[in-house]
């Protein structure tokens, strides 16, 4: 490896560490609320209550262990995959309920997350996520030009 | 790649599972897995009327539903407006009084949320949800 490829690798493994972060603060404060969480889930109206209690339980684990596995690089692909398809499918969710003209808040960080704005909700998300994809593209370009030589 | 992926994927959705059911088994008293307000939060009309002036109603809906109608006595207490008139409410509260919030139907959500917050922010206990809501009200006047 030379130097730029050095100095390449030790950014992505920041933004490895960075968004892994923020997965595992995001889940861990869920975890301490999950009561918070289901009403959050509830709100959007999408699912039944029971559901919603189910998932306010298993999300936060499954953000904190896919976040442990961006930092740590072992199961990586598969908790980025998770990562991205849960981003996706929130950020979906979110607009439709905008569109159904619910108030929601997200819940996404707890209380953190409480006061903020759909803009706001909307440019985190769509930021988290282009990074889940640019770290996913650079796996799968890695691995493309390892099968190559 | 893609098997390697499916797997990677399965394994951790696996592992999120063991401290998801512990962490189901230790909440199991707190959360009710049938309705978002535990069986014991919830009160009926009649209910209500049995505590008489021991019980002060609060209104979760909007403003201009209030405005329009209302329970008796009720108390405006709203998430939008709700730094300004939670200070309204507490002056009319004491601890003796049972707090009933209602909102529009039994699909709303409102009377949860003040209800929520009413327990967690402002520490109150004795906080009730009314069952249907301003429309079961309504049946029962």
């Amino acid at each position: 490896m030379n130097d730029t490829s050095n100095i390449l690798h030790f950014l992505w493994r920041i933004v490895d560490v960075i968004v892994g972060g923020i997965f595992i603060y995001a889940g861990a404060i869920k975890v301490l609320d999950p009561v918070q969480f289901a009403n959050d889930i509830d709100n959007y109206k999408i699912l039944p209550w029971t559901i919603s209690v189910g998932l306010a339980f298993y999300l936060p684990w499954l953000e904190i262990f896919c976040g442990l596995a961006l930092i740590v690089r072992r199961l990586y692909f598969g908790g980025l995959s998770i990562l991205t398809a849960l981003v996706a499918v929130f950020l979906a969710a979110t607009i439709a309920a905008k569109i159904r003209g619910l108030d929601i808040t997200c819940g996404c960080f707890g209380h953190v997350s409480q006061n903020w704005n759909f803009p706001a909700h909307l440019a985190i998300d769509l930021a988290i996520l282009a990074a889940l994809l640019a770290l996913s593209f650079r796996v799968v370009s890695g691995n493309r030009l390892q099968d190559a030589v | 790649m893609k098997s390697s992926l499916v797997r990677q994927a399965l394994v951790l959705a696996a592992l999120a599972f063991v401290p998801t059911l512990v962490q189901a088994i230790y909440f199991g008293d707190k959360v009710s897995w049938r309705s978002p307000v535990p069986a014991s939060e919830m009160v009926t009309v009649t209910h209500v009327r049995a505590w008489g002036e021991n019980a002060i109603w609060v209104d979760a809906r909007p403003d201009n539903e209030f405005a329009r109608d209302h329970v008796p006595g009720a108390l405006p207490l709203n998430e939008d407006r709700w730094s300004e008139l939670l200070p309204q409410f507490l002056a009319a509260w004491s601890p003796e009084k049972k707090v009933v919030v209602y909102c529009s139907s039994e699909g709303c959500n409102a009377s949860r949320e003040v209800a929520h917050r009413l327990r967690k922010e402002a520490q109150l206990a004795n906080v009730f949800v009314l069952e249907g809501g301003w429309e079961e009200w309504l049946k029962e006047k």
